[in-house]
């Protein structure tokens, strides 16, 4: 009774969050400081990070979430309009402007800001013993350090999340304030122009970096500055320090980077209490544990760490820009991403980059196609589910069938096991898939436009067909990569195992054992390794050329700045994957043919191509065919190559069809229906082909 | 058409000699045998002549030219293969045609030479079949077939017979004679069947571990056999070899009552054919020994007979008077002296 009496006035709130090690501590701690004094009791859930996102949006309009979750904010935008946050019931106050900032949606504060992070300005602190304050200083300082292979600066400049600080700086935005993107104004050609002159012309940066690379050169000692966030910091094996970034010459104003809050977010429904939970530990007590044991960097105006890191950050966060939670910067992230690629490359002016950035950002942000009329849909669904049961209906007529189908009742049972499998793992997936192509999705909003995203992709109705976006365009290049790879796997492997079979051949079993290994490599892997390999500075395979080509002189070739490289890239990754499959099938099909045949050519006065060409060939032909018609699909779906390779680099035009779905799905603003759309037409191209091909095949046409 | 001539080949994988010291002429136009048990290097002979194997010292010669050191396809020979070797996706007329095909002859010519040649071999019915639609015999003819068009200095033959049935290989042995005649062109026919040999053979080279046992005519290896491994390989059944030693014209054999009126003096093997072997009456002179086993073979019959601890054949004229059990005395006709140790003759 008592117990009952207890739990009367008193709630459990439950809490998710994707903390871990010292942030995890530093909120449990913080939590149980709120259970001692408030009659509540809490439950803290940790979500693996990669899954938060996709289940806060799954669960809680099915009314199984939490009452409270903590996330970042560049989500928040979309999360309103679907509904998975109500606004405070106890407003924050204390608290960082621009953290607020970034919770706040059209006047409205969504969530208790806790801790905030942006890009500062991080230096090695043995190599200068100040930081510059504007980029005029920073460049001349720079620039004193770029010798012996040195760098005096390093950031990725075409990421438009580290670009952020010079393109607030230059009076740029990626969304205006009413909605929408203005890509193309002198402002962000002249933040594209400083950029591409700081990370290139000036020479004191190294080409493309990624945030591995850029790691790596300091830990080596091989860079003094580095614009990146605190998380640089960690795990770093030098001595590392902090300033707010400088302030930009030719405007006079600071690099402004973006500011990214994490916040606690009540859901509706939530249990009582919730709102007292969310701001004690936005607050206060709360803040405090977060600071002292957590690291982070709260956003509680009255708490001042003794961190030089967290008080630099809080220095920085002054001038820092809310990071849009609208899912719509997606968009113009992206269209900036491309532009600034093509203007470090050289392949685009500043202004032509800024140009291409809006006509870009118009095509990833159009409209949905118009709705359409779903009842001829539903009547043609319906005839076709009226017309199978009245089909199978006609057929258990028959007596004898009926009779059969009792007899073998038992037989059912044994393939249903297989059965159930594949139509939950083949089966669904696919009629999911085609359903979704009928619709068209865009920022959590789904509508039905029946058979649009096909007419769209089909006629390429919002682009001219010559565009790599273009589904033709792209059709082209994956025919292409497709029968270049085959061509390469089936000579290079058939030419390796004819090479193995040479009586003077050495330790053959070594040689066929190493020559398996790309295959027995995981190709994800493999591909990271070549992406490596192919880099303009730092790569192999130009080390390799400047060698056998200007005896050590350097080459720089930027191998993803145009098709053709980019494609060969892509080409020698994948033949490089894909010749032990056609070397193994060789070696297996000529174990089948008698070595007397080809003895008996050699007699009759055949050389060896044309004892090849006439006897072997012929031969292998019938067993090699399955396997160049399974490894041309393989090859036509690589999207591993693709996209970690080349990445679709210059400009989408190296993309394949499988490559540009996931694009449109995922980087395109999540236009799902179109990416299904996709799907579907690669999956008719592959059944026409290998349709195709197994008949001729089974005619011995080839 | 050519001569053939091996000089002091030799032919060792890595450490081990498989061919010692081969030195033969074969004349233009001779059917030559290869003939020994297997594992004797004959094939490996046979596949040094095509160039199939490098020979590792010597010289190897077709007419006035040196071809050990030329590739199998500048040789001008054509091999018939043991497993026939045809190309399974060609016809007949494809597999026939195929050497002049690899030489570039105009079509009507190589047309005509394969229509040439499968007239020989009755083999027009069959030009548009595959391989896989034929008989075994066929497909020896075929194989045949694809040699002939060639016209080549030299036919290598490697055990073409051995894969058919009886009466099949006693027809294709007939037949193949009658090519022989008819192309009179040097063949080198590789062989373990020495019935083969001797019905085929202008002369048998006979090979034992890769040293040339024997190298003569049929008639010379049957009549006059260089040692005890040829006098027992040449000839069915073998020759019946005892351990004998004579004095004073009376031969006596080790552990065998009773004596033979031979002229040699000391210890050496003896070599009686079954044929002149001499089977007597319990009362008679001669060997004493008892019937093991008769078989009869139609015309004639095999008798076994117990020498002592020795085991000998005598073969007879059905019907044989002579039954298991029998206590008998044998004589001997022609007779072989072998020497003890090294088998040589004497």
């Amino acid at each position: 009774m008592i117990v009952l009496a207890l739990t009367a006035g008193a709630a459990e709130i439950t809490v998710w969050h994707a903390y871990r090690g010292a942030e995890q501590d530093a909120l449990v701690e913080a939590v149980g400081a709120f259970d001692a004094q408030s009659p509540h009791t809490v439950r803290l859930v940790e979500i693996p990070f990669g899954a938060y996102a996709s289940k806060l949006e799954t669960a809680i309009p099915r009314g199984n979430g939490p009452d409270l979750f903590i996330a970042s904010h560049d989500n928040l935008g979309k999360w309103t309009t679907m509904g998975l946050v109500e606004p405070l019931s106890v407003a924050p106050e204390g608290h960082l402007a621009a953290a607020l900032d970034a919770v706040t949606l059209q006047g409205t504060v969504w969530g208790q800001p806790l801790a905030y992070k942006s890009v500062l300005m991080l230096y090695d602190p043995s190599r200068v013993d100040h930081a510059p304050t504007t980029t005029d200083e920073l460049i001349a300082m720079a620039r004193a350090q770029t010798v012996d292979g040195r760098y005096g600066l390093a950031w990725e400049a075409s990421e438009p999340y580290f670009h952020a600080g010079l393109m607030h700086a230059f009076g740029a935005r990626a969304l205006e304030p009413e909605g929408g993107a203005k890509l193309d104004t002198p402002e962000h050609a002249a933040a594209m122009a400083f950029s591409r002159r700081l990370a290139i012309d000036e020479g004191i940066a190294p080409a493309q970096p990624t945030g591995a690379l850029i790691g790596q050169l300091y830990d080596e000692d091989r860079v003094t500055f580095v614009f990146s966030g605190p998380w640089f910091t960690a795990d770093r094996g030098r001595a590392i320090a902090a300033a707010p970034l400088p302030v930009v010459s030719a405007t006079g104003r600071p690099m402004a980077p973006y500011l990214t809050v994490e916040a606690v977010y009540e859901v509706p429904g939530a249990a009582e209490g919730s709102g007292e939970l969310a701001a004690f530990l936005a607050r206060g007590e709360g803040a405090r544990i977060r600071s002292e044991k957590g690291g982070q960097a709260v956003s509680d105006v009255d708490i001042t760490s003794s961190d030089p890191l967290l008080r630099t950050l809080a220095e920085q966060a002054k001038s820092a820009v809310p990071m849009p939670s609208d899912p719509d910067v997606a968009n113009a992230f992206e269209a900036l991403a491309r532009s600034l690629r093509a203007v470090q490359r050289g392949t685009s002016t500043p202004e032509q980059g800024a140009r291409d950035a809006q006509v870009y950002y118009d095509i990833l942000s159009r409209p949905l196609p118009p709705e359409a009329d779903p009842r001829p849909w539903f009547a043609l669904v319906g005839l076709l589910v009226v017309g199978a049961l009245g089909w199978l209906g006609l057929q258990l007529r028959d007596a004898a069938l009926r009779a059969r189908v009792v007899a073998h009742a038992r037989d059912y049972l044994w393939i249903l096991p297989a059965g159930l499998s594949i139509s939950v793992l083949v089966v669904l997936p696919f009629v999911t898939g085609a359903a979704v192509s009928l619709f068209a999705h865009k920022g959590g909003e789904w509508r039905f436009v029946g058979l649009a995203n096909f007419l769209d992709i089909a006629l390429a109705r919002d682009w001219p067909v010559t565009s790599p976006l273009s589904f033709v365009f792209t059709l082209g290049v994956t025919l292409l990569w497709t029968s270049a790879n085959v061509a390469l796997h089936v000579s290079l492997g058939m030419a390796l195992a004819l090479l193995l079979r040479e009586p003077w051949v050495r330790l053959r079993g070594v040689w066929r054992a190493l020559l398996i290994v790309p295959w027995a490599v995981p190709n994800y892997i493999t591909a990271l390794i070549w992406k490596g390999l192919f880099h303009a500075q730092f790569g192999a395979v130009n080390a390799l050329l400047g060698l056998v080509l200007f005896r050590g002189g350097p080459v720089e070739l930027d191998w993803f700045a145009s098709f053709s490289t980019a494609f060969c890239a892509n080409l020698v990754t994948n033949t490089w994957l894909g010749f032990p499959f056609m070397m193994v099938v060789t070696l297996g099909a000529l174990q089948a043919i008698p070595r007397e045949l080809e003895e008996a050519a050699e007699v009759d006065g055949a050389g060896r191509w044309f004892a090849f060409r006439h006897v072997t060939w012929p031969m292998l032909k019938p067993a090699l065919l399955p396997a160049v018609v399974l490894g041309s699909v393989w090859t036509f779906n690589m999207f591993n190559v693709i996209y970690l390779v080349s990445g679709g680099e210059p400009n989408s035009s190296t993309e394949i069809l499988i490559s540009e779905a996931y694009r449109w799905a995922f980087s395109r603003g999540n236009r799902y229906g179109y990416a299904a759309a996709y799907a579907v037409m690669i999956f008719g191209v592959l059944l026409v082909y290998s349709r195709t091909a197994n008949r001729l095949v089974g005619e011995k046409v080839i | 058409m050519a001569t053939l001539s091996f000089r002091a080949l030799r032919k060792s994988y890595d450490q081990t000699l498989v061919l010692h010291h081969v030195d033969v002429e074969v004349g233009d136009g001779e059917y030559l045998v290869l003939v020994g048990p297997s594992g004797c290097g004959k094939s490996t002979l046979l596949r040094c002549i095509a160039g199939l194997e490098e020979i590792s010292a010597g010289e190897l010669w077709i007419g006035d030219r040196r071809v050990d050191p030329l590739p199998p396809r500048e040789r001008n020979v054509a091999m018939v293969f043991q497993s026939y070797a045809l190309y399974p996706h060609m016809t007949v007329r494809e597999n026939m045609g195929f050497a002049l095909r690899v030489q570039k002859r105009p079509a009507a010519e190589i047309e005509q030479a394969v229509l040439e040649a499968a007239r020989m071999l009755e083999l027009e019915p069959l030009l548009d079949r595959y391989p896989s639609q034929m008989s075994g015999g066929q497909r020896q003819r075929v194989a045949m077939g694809r040699a002939i068009v060639r016209r080549p200095d030299v036919f290598l033959f490697d055990e073409p017979l051995s894969n058919l049935d009886a009466s099949l290989r006693h027809h294709m042995r007939v037949e193949l004679k009658r090519l022989h005649r008819r192309l009179a062109t040097t063949i080198v026919h590789v062989t373990h069947d020495q019935v083969e040999a001797l019905t085929l053979a202008d002369r048998i080279l006979v090979l034992n571990a890769g040293v040339v046992q024997q190298f003569g005519s049929p008639r010379e290896l049957y009549d006059r056999p260089a040692n005890t491994f040829v006098a027992q390989f040449i000839g069915s059944p073998s020759m019946n070899l005892l351990p004998g030693s004579g004095s004073g014209g009376e031969v006596r054999i080790d552990g065998v009552d009773g004596t033979l009126p031979l002229d040699r003096d000391g210890a050496f093997t003896l070599g009686v054919r079954p044929t002149d072997l001499v089977v007597k009456g319990e009362a008679a002179a001669g060997l004493a020994g008892t019937v093991d086993v008769v078989e009869s073979l139609g015309a004639e019959a095999l008798v076994h007979i117990q020498l002592g601890p020795h085991a000998v054949v005598a073969q007879m004229p059905e019907p044989t008077p002579f039954s298991a059990g029998d206590s008998v005395r044998v004589g001997v006709g022609v007779v072989h002296a072998f020497h003890t140790d090294s088998g040589l003759r004497l």
